[in-house]
């Protein structure tokens, strides 16, 4: 008797097992066929020759550029904003907090109607922008906001977590030994949180490298000024496959290779934390 | 003890539950998709030029339509959208299609023409298409690769304008309603797109004409695409579009006779 039940356990076990790894290997397949296909559909050869097409050299100038300003802009302005939000509470925390993430859910369609009618010429700060000269519409600083917009929540988020996860004795401990509020800041807060804020940036970076809809709504599209790599692969859609395949596997190969550097750092940093608790452990309890 | 035996085997019974409402929801989708299909044979689908937007529902409107720039449904045929018939901006494209087996020859249905249209504010002071060569004005087009995109070209070859006129595009859309759009919102100060998607969105816009000698050849081609499941119902519609009715109500949208009146053809 019990042994039959212990049989009848193994046996649906087993077939659980079956069942999961059928469902794991459908994902897997269903995720990787897309990715697979497009290098299947182009060369090495092809991709090559498409990097000297000036429409793609161009778009890739473009991104990049704009990628970088609007990643420091982040990195500015979102720093000092994750550790207020992770190391107070106030009243209006969690509304603040929400508008954080807010953009990571909108439709990137919605972002760009908003940014519209917020920073457009008839937009709501339009008239002001137009007072100091500054038009932004159809401009590489329309991309670079844009892309800000879309871009920032995974960084800001991440660097919340990060400055929260940090043991809040460390801060105080600085406070109480006489190093001033920005100098804890650099010199215990940001440290101890660089691991999680770097994998916010890439994060935010392979993010914004890849706007679409917010950018061919409030910038516009052209070539060598407002045309990023995903607008050029969806203006080249019908005039030039094979470039549209080479930029499309350039961004597979810069977000894979975003996300292994991010998987190889964080397991390098947890084993180096791992190592540094077994070595300060002991003496910071005694 | 008998509540022991129970919650041993309650996860296993969760899952078999869990697996079985997932198996009836997948049965469940797949009946109403294939429900959905057996409509869909019923209902032709018609890709057609954006700028056909307002007209082609008013001749018919039991197809699915879907609107948009003429070269990116072209390209959405050629890899294999289920489309039944295509109405394109330009003759090229259909021809294109025609060529590689993908649509019946091609027919002109309609005509139309090029004009400018500059937003309400006017703050760049376009008053003719000579003035959008002053420099500061910010100008919307098509993509080349668009019919009303490359009409533009043409016109601005025509008029001897190339050089001036594109260094003040700032924005390659991607058809022409969005060009409309870009000028309607005050975003851009002009942009070039025809006649009937100017009639759109009156008051939101000034419009400037072309003039008759710069016109390029404006002609809409219409076909049925070759894979349609439903050459039948696909061809009963490109016949009202050709009929009398489909006709007026083109020309009531401020299309043009799909053959050009008489003096015109005799002075060629």
């Amino acid at each position: 008797m019990i042994v039959a039940t212990g049989d009848r356990g193994t046996l649906g076990r087993t077939a659980v097992t079956c069942v999961y790894i059928g469902m794991t290997i459908v994902t897997l397949t269903f995720l990787a066929l897309p990715i697979a296909a497009i290098f299947a559909h182009t060369s090495p050869a092809n991709l090559f020759d498409q990097l000297s097409n000036p429409v793609v050299r161009d778009a890739f100038e473009v991104s990049l550029k704009t990628s970088i300003v609007a990643q420091l802009l982040i990195l500015l302005f979102g720093t000092p904003t994750a550790y207020l939000l992770a190391t107070n509470r106030f009243p209006g925390h969690s509304l603040a907090v929400t508008l954080v993430e807010l953009p990571l859910v909108l439709p990137p369609a919605v972002a760009g109607v908003g940014l519209l009618v917020a920073f457009g010429q008839m937009g709501l700060l339009g008239s002001s922008l137009d007072f100091f000269g500054v038009s932004l519409p159809f401009t590489q600083g329309a991309v670079t906001v844009a892309v800000a917009f879309v871009a920032s929540p995974l960084y800001i988020r991440q660097g919340i977590a990060a400055f929260e996860a940090a043991d809040p004795n460390l801060a105080a401990a600085s406070r109480t030994l006489g190093a001033s509020a920005l100098r804890t800041f650099f010199r215990i807060a940001l440290p101890v949180a660089r691991g999680g804020l770097a994998a916010g940036l890439a994060l935010s970076f392979a993010r914004g490298l890849g706007e679409f809809g917010a950018t061919i709504m409030f910038a516009g599209s052209l070539q060598h000024v407002t045309q990023t790599l995903p607008l050029a692969i969806y203006a080249e859609f019908d005039r030039n496959f094979d470039a549209t395949l080479a930029m499309s596997g350039v961004l597979v190969l810069i977000s894979i290779a975003l996300l292994l550097g991010l998987r190889i750092g964080l397991s390098w940093q947890a084993s180096a934390s791992k190592r540094s608790s077994f070595l300060f452990g002991p003496s910071a309890s005694s | 003890m008998s509540r022991r035996r129970d919650a041993a085997p309650a996860p296993r019974r969760r899952l078999v539950a869990a697996v079985a409402a997932s198996l009836l929801a997948v049965s469940v989708v797949a009946a109403t998709a294939e429900r959905a299909t057996a409509t869909a044979r019923a209902q032709i689908t018609v890709f057609a030029a954006a700028s056909l937007a307002d007209a082609f529902p008013k001749i018919d409107p039991s197809p699915r339509y879907s609107f948009a720039g003429s070269n990116g449904l072209a390209a959405q045929i050629t890899l294999g959208a289920p489309a039944d018939v295509f109405a394109s901006a330009n003759m090229t494209l259909p021809n294109q299609l025609h060529a590689k087996g993908l649509c019946s020859q091609p027919i002109v249905f309609t005509r139309n023409t090029l004009v400018i249209v500059v937003s309400k504010a006017n703050p760049a002071n376009v008053h003719s298409v000579y003035d959008l060569a002053k420099s500061g004005v910010k100008l919307v087009v098509a993509g080349p690769g668009v019919p009303v995109g490359s009409y533009t070209l043409q016109v601005l070859k025509n008029m001897n304008l190339t050089a001036s006129v594109t260094r003040n595009i700032v924005s390659q859309e991607a058809d022409v309603r969005e060009v409309l759009a870009k000028v309607a919102l005050g975003e851009a100060d002009a942009g070039f797109v025809y006649s009937t998607d100017a009639k759109t969105v009156p008051g939101q816009v000034a419009v400037l004409k072309v003039p008759a000698w710069a016109q390029p050849k404006v002609q809409y081609g219409i076909c049925v695409v070759s894979r349609s499941g439903n050459r039948q119902a696909a061809r009963s519609f490109v016949a009202r579009v050709l009929g009398r009715a489909g006709q007026t109500r083109l020309l009531a949208y401020g299309f043009l006779p799909r053959v050009k009146p008489s003096p015109p053809t005799s002075k060629k």
